[in-house]
């Protein structure tokens, strides 16, 4: 097998406060990992650290055996990452944003291409608004496009449904069962499992920054404390 | 897409971002004047101000209004996190860096018709078309050689608390060879140059503006670890 994510001992401290401690993972290429937890309990520094944004205090993260904290390592091409924050400028204009965020990623999608993404998510009769006036719906929906832009072949998704309304969930989940279709791990941290769970074939449940169970995420052993 | 054409996307973006938020672009500018006009009355009661004095007033109305345009682009980037988005992207930081440098070097230099014509009036200095492509270019690399280690500093705080305060205390010393040697250059526009030095002074600049820019852009990645 081939493993697209790995952490060995991995920990992170913020202060006098280890908000991450022994976490090892190991996931295959293609697999989607579900990532449950309460609040505080380690969630999104995991999904940070693993996209290289944070430096670990101990243990390593490899991508595809490449460290992403490593501008050079080549690890962050093949790493996206919708979070709780858009990533937005918001005196640019969705199409802008769109327009800087592919030229950044090799400029392969033609005009007519994030138009038809912006078509794709919603946002076709606002393109040309500005992002700063937009509700945290649309603004997520716009970040999620970044995905379609750098088709990722590991995809980090940090409560990715939280601001969407029911046509958003269902458009996310298409996207995301199109990455997977398409060979991409997913790792989903979310509040919500029970939506997250049909992408997902492991699940892992976090208390106070370390893996408290494992298992198959189809059978909502998660869910059990 | 080449490290290049990702630097010069960095900075349109930066400069379309500058232009929609031009009421914060046109603070920077009325900061500067504000500063000069104060430096015009401060000095208004010992008499007539020599023209080395007048240049060095108009080279540090240009590092304070700097302060101030260098915190704007990287407040823009820690808003929503977008700096993080662009480190997401297949990027070299070394783009993010010249990409922004250049952006706030454009800034600042387009501070300089405003100041300059401002300076002349409050210092009686004679301008005319010999002294003011001379003038030009001095503005230019003084200008370059206050963004190049301002971007990398702005960058550096941008997570700070406190970092209006901790910015101009970092860069403010590093930009001392700036105020030097440009300060020295400008009088020698102006006053004439009779013993041929300007070019050494000009030089000199040159080159204290390329180690900034070459330390700068190889430093800046570490600036966006954690």
């Amino acid at each position: 097998m081939n493993p697209s994510v790995v952490t060995s001992n991995l920990a992170k401290r913020f202060g006098h406060k280890w908000a991450l401690a022994h976490v090892d993972l190991e996931v295959e290429a293609g697999q989607g990992l579900l990532v449950v937890g309460d609040n505080g309990s380690g969630k999104t520094t995991l999904l940070r650290l693993l996209a290289g944004l944070l430096l670990p205090t101990l243990g390593k993260v490899e991508i595809f055996g490449a460290p992403p904290q490593e501008p050079g390592s080549g690890a962050r091409a093949r790493l996206g990452l919708v979070g709780h924050q858009g990533y937005l400028y918001d005196a640019l204009s969705p199409l802008e944003t769109l327009e800087f965020w592919n030229r950044l990623a090799g400029g392969a999608r033609s005009p007519a291409d994030l138009e038809a993404l912006l078509d794709q998510a919603g946002l076709a009769a606002d393109r040309n608004r500005r992002v700063g006036g937009f509700s945290a719906g649309m603004r997520k929906r716009l970040s999620i496009l970044r995905l379609h832009l750098e088709k990722p072949d590991v995809v980090l998704l940090d409560e990715p449904f939280s601001a969407l309304d029911e046509a958003g969930r269902g458009w996310l989940l298409g996207t995301l069962a199109d990455l997977r279709r398409g060979g991409a791990t997913l790792i989903v941290a979310s509040h919500d499992p029970e939506r997250a769970a049909p992408l997902c074939d492991r699940a892992i449940r976090m208390d106070q920054g370390q893996v408290i169970w494992q298992g198959a995420a189809f059978g909502q052993g998660w869910a059990a404390r | 897409m080449s490290v290049l054409g990702q630097a010069l996307a960095v900075a349109r973006k930066d400069l379309l971002l500058g232009w929609r938020g031009r009421t914060r672009t046109l603070a920077v500018a009325l900061f500067g004047m504000v500063t000069l006009v104060l430096f015009s009355f401060a000095v208004a009661a010992d008499g007539e101000v020599g023209v080395s004095a007048a240049a060095g007033f108009l080279i540090v109305a240009l590092l304070l209004s700097s302060i101030l345009a260098l915190e704007e682009s990287f407040r823009l980037e820690a808003e929503d996190r977008a700096i993080e988005g662009l480190l997401l992207l297949p990027v070299d930081p070394v783009a993010i860096y010249y990409g922004k440098a250049v952006a706030n070097t454009l800034l600042l230099v387009l501070l300089g018709p405003i100041l300059l014509f401002l300076t002349a009036i409050f210092f009686s200095l004679q301008l005319d078309g010999a002294n003011l492509a001379g003038l030009a270019v001095l503005w230019f690399l003084a200008a370059a050689g206050i963004a190049a280690p301002g971007t990398l500093y702005a960058s550096m705080t941008s997570r700070l608390t406190g970092r209006d305060v901790i910015l101009p205390l970092l860069l403010f010393p590093l930009t001392l060879p700036i105020l030097m040697t440009g300060v020295r250059s400008f009088d020698l526009i102006l006053r004439g140059d009779a013993m041929s030095q300007l070019k050494g002074w000009i030089l000199l600049l040159t080159a204290f503006d390329l180690v900034y820019w070459i330390l700068c852009g190889a430093l800046f990645s570490r600036t966006l670890e954690e």
